[in-house]
């Protein structure tokens, strides 16, 4: 146990500090923003292709794919000095850490070739075609049918919360390819190229406002895909859609880590000054929300101490759940605290903007309601709960 | 950062877990609080297995190691319920004379600790139970080659069995500490709701001691405050064991309590309320072995890493001890059961040494004044 890294963790630090210091654009070019997640502005494009090329988009993975066999506490520092310059390394998160990654890991040589990488270079954006209209928490109850004829497959069904999908060149798309088996072992995985005729994309606003669009209905009426875009098996789906969403579960909790820990810069700077500052009940309950951005990433830090030792950890399953009712409980705390001015009050992001993947700044009502994004999307709290209390603590299914 | 125990950390951990499943049953901690047990025998154990000299330098006879190893064996304790005079001499006395002491008298106040189990105590708070320094009123006044004591100190751990209790004192405004032999004070023993930790009243009034009872190691309050800040983290980490027991026996009775003709662990109400108390135990194990790690390594965070850990542990005791009395039902509000044993060790780990409220404030006032 220590607090700080060895020598050899250090200079790989050094080394990317070095790179990003060369290389981080130009704030005065980036002020476009992303339309959506997969809307991605031409000067985030190059500079995503940028790290790709140098090796520094996915370091655990090998140089030609963007990488440079990065181990776990490398990974680790990387993702601090990108935190700590809030610069965002993909303006399309899903396509990068969980499209290309399951393609990377399921997919064949050429799939890779075709997608993968284009979409780690941000020439290509993605979507995840998981939740339907019936199929929420429930996700093995997806019933978007594909049927194989001949060399393609005829897709029939909808899905929704698509994030991105009307901006995406691609979509990775869950269906059930044998309605006869158990749900979990008649589903299969396809990349669905979004201007494939009988597709159909409806983007819908969500929680933020009526310009605030991301989500998306889509509609797939006899939508032909060729039967070489199947990634993994046939009805080995479940796996790759287990498998897309543990991509990166290794060191998702440094996304929750980071956003907590900026919200609360926020908060502190919001409240340093003012009389309430001087509130105990505001200090007590900040208090609370200190030790929270303290503990989870400490248990972040703990997880890959026993990732880095080859052990499977427990951690990450809290992670989530944490790490987002922990931003819900702060951004409730600064909304009551400043009263009626929280209704418009603005959060000054400006100093992050640049190379964050931000929409930008909102207040703290709005901010408030979009944390509920962490504690819906992914997993609700509540199946969050179900899923520690039988896999980790080993308590009976209900 | 290397945040996981070493694998000798890891087996420091598993032979104190065999020694306290041995010698320490939960009925030792039952036969005290009803008056027909008593503590010595374990320490006697345990300090022919050197647990007393494990962590203490080795100038003065000690194994020299760190506060980390120190939380995995005071988490044990916890765990255990284990009662006796560990925790106020290793965690609370040690650190005092360590800090505050110069080596002469580290060597005559420490190495009767590390070869034969010699006990102390730490006293500090003087009524207000919030342990805070700024409160501090007794005194000590140099009278010829004594000093006079005066003032009162409470909830003293082990403040009425101890052979040499750490005092905290203003001596010409600043704080200081006077080690003083237990049998000196006046010492009302009170009846705290856990048997296994016992404190007390101490009337330091017209106490006299020799000046070389004063620790002179250095003149800066800021080695109290390290002092108090270990002693602090000391209650956070057996609070922790506390709490870990009260989940573990929680999760094997939902496993096993039968209603409606299935385990109530099934229930998602049940399953729900484990899951919470499990992130609040594992919430609370970071801040305590952070607070540890931040001694071990002198670091600059060492007060924020305090009050979250105290914090920490109390949040943590506040959901066992409700819910996991709630989730038992009515076996758990018997005295039969071993349930209430840790539940009372829990509790006392929020009143002792600040309220996790208060060290919640402190957390916000240290984050607000950071730059």
């Amino acid at each position: 146990m220590r607090l700080g890294y060895d020598e050899k963790t250090e200079a790989f630090r050094d080394q990317f500090v070095a790179w990003l210091e060369a290389n981080l654009p130009d704030p005065l070019l980036t002020a476009e923003r992303p339309t959506s997640s997969a809307g991605v502005p031409e000067w985030a494009r190059q500079f995503q292709r940028q790290m790709f090329d140098d090796g520094w988009l996915s370091p655990a993975y090998p140089s030609k794919l963007g990488g440079r066999s990065a181990d776990l506490f490398e990974q680790m520092v990387y993702l601090e000095e990108l935190g700590r310059r809030h610069v965002t390394r993909s303006f399309n998160p899903q396509g990068l850490g969980i499209v290309s990654a399951s393609i990377v890991s399921f997919g064949n040589d050429e799939q890779i070739e075709r997608w993968a990488v284009p979409i780690m270079r941000a020439e290509k954006t993605a979507a995840l075609g998981m939740s339907e209209p019936g199929a929420g928490s429930d996700l093995a109850a997806l019933a978007t049918r594909a049927v194989l004829d001949g060399d393609h497959f005829v897709v029939n069904g909808q899905k929704v919360w698509t994030s991105g999908a009307h901006d995406a060149d691609v979509l990775l798309v869950f269906v059930r390819t044998d309605p006869e088996a158990p749900k979990h072992k008649g589903i299969s995985a396809l990349i669905v190229e979004t201007d494939t005729p009988g597709l159909d994309r409806r983007p819908f606003p969500d929680l933020g406002g009526p310009d605030h669009v991301d989500f998306n209905e889509v509609f797939f009426d006899d939508v032909l895909v060729p039967s070489t875009n199947l990634v993994g098996d046939l009805n080995d789906g479940w796996r790759i859609c287990n498998g897309a969403l543990a991509h990166e579960r290794a060191m998702l909790w440094v996304m929750w880590s980071q956003s907590l820990d900026n919200m609360l810069d926020d908060a502190l700077a919001e409240l340093n000054g003012t009389s309430h500052a001087d509130d105990d009940v505001v200090l007590d309950r900040l208090g609370r929300s200190i030790m929270d951005s303290h503990a989870i990433r400490l248990l972040g830090h703990r997880q890959l101490a026993k990732q880095q030792r080859g052990l499977v950890p427990a951690e990450q399953s809290i992670l989530k759940l944490m790490g987002s009712e922990a931003q819900q409980d702060l951004a409730a705390l600064i909304l009551e605290t400043l009263g009626a001015a929280a209704l418009d009050q603005a959060v000054d992001s400006t100093l992050r903007f640049p190379y964050e993947n931000d929409r930008g700044a909102v207040s703290w009502s709005d901010r408030y309601l979009f944390t509920f994004a962490g504690t819906i999307s992914g997993g609700t709290s509540e199946i969050q709960r179900n899923i520690v209390a039988e896999r980790v603590l080993g308590l009976p299914r209900g | 950062m290397d945040f996981e125990l070493t694998d000798d950390q890891l087996e420091l951990q598993r032979i104190a877990r065999d020694v306290l499943d041995r010698e320490a049953p939960a009925s030792l901690a039952r036969d005290i609080a009803e008056g027909s047990g008593s503590a010595d025998e374990l320490w006697a154990t345990l300090t022919s297995l050197d647990w007393p000299a494990l962590c203490l330098p080795e100038p003065v006879g000690g194994l020299g190691h760190g506060w980390v190893e120190l939380a995995v064996l005071l988490e044990e304790m916890g765990r255990h319920v284990a009662p006796g005079p560990f925790a106020a001499t290793v965690a609370q006395f040690v650190p005092a004379v360590r800090h505050a002491g110069t080596l002469d008298q580290q060597e005559r106040f420490l190495a009767p600790v590390a070869a034969a189990g010699a006990t102390g105590a730490l006293a500090v708070d003087e009524g207000a139970g919030t342990w805070d320094l700024a409160q501090i009123r007794a005194s000590a006044t140099r009278d010829g080659d004594s000093f006079v004591l005066s003032g009162i100190k409470c909830f003293v751990v082990d403040g009425a069995s101890a052979e040499e209790i750490a005092v905290v004192v203003r001596v010409d405004g600043g704080l200081r500490v006077v080690v003083v032999p237990g049998e000196a004070v006046a010492a009302r023993e009170l009846n705290p709701i856990d048997a296994t930790t016992r404190h007390a009243t101490i009337d330091l009034e017209g106490v006299r001691v020799g000046h070389d009872r004063l620790l002179v190691g250095s003149d800066s309050d800021d080695v109290v405050v390290r002092a108090v800040q270990e002693a602090t983290v000391g209650v956070a980490a057996s609070t922790l064991g506390a709490c870990q027991r009260i989940l573990d026996l929680n999760l094997d009775h939902a496993r096993e309590r039968q209603q409606f003709g299935v385990p109530i662990g099934s229930f998602q109400a049940v399953k729900h309320k484990l899951v919470d108390m499990y992130c609040l135990v594992e919430r609370t194990r970071a801040l305590v072995y952070f607070a540890a790690l931040a001694f071990d390594s002198d670091d600059d965070r060492r007060a924020i890493a305090t009050s979250m850990a105290k914090a920490g542990a109390g949040e943590c005791q506040q959901r066992c001890v409700q819910d996991g009395l709630q989730l038992f039902g009515g076996i758990g509000y018997t005295w039969e059961h071993e349930l209430q044993l840790f539940l009372r060790r829990a509790k006392v780990g929020e009143l002792h040494f600040g309220s996790s409220s208060s060290h919640r404030r402190r957390i916000a006032r240290c984050a607000m004044s950071a730059p």
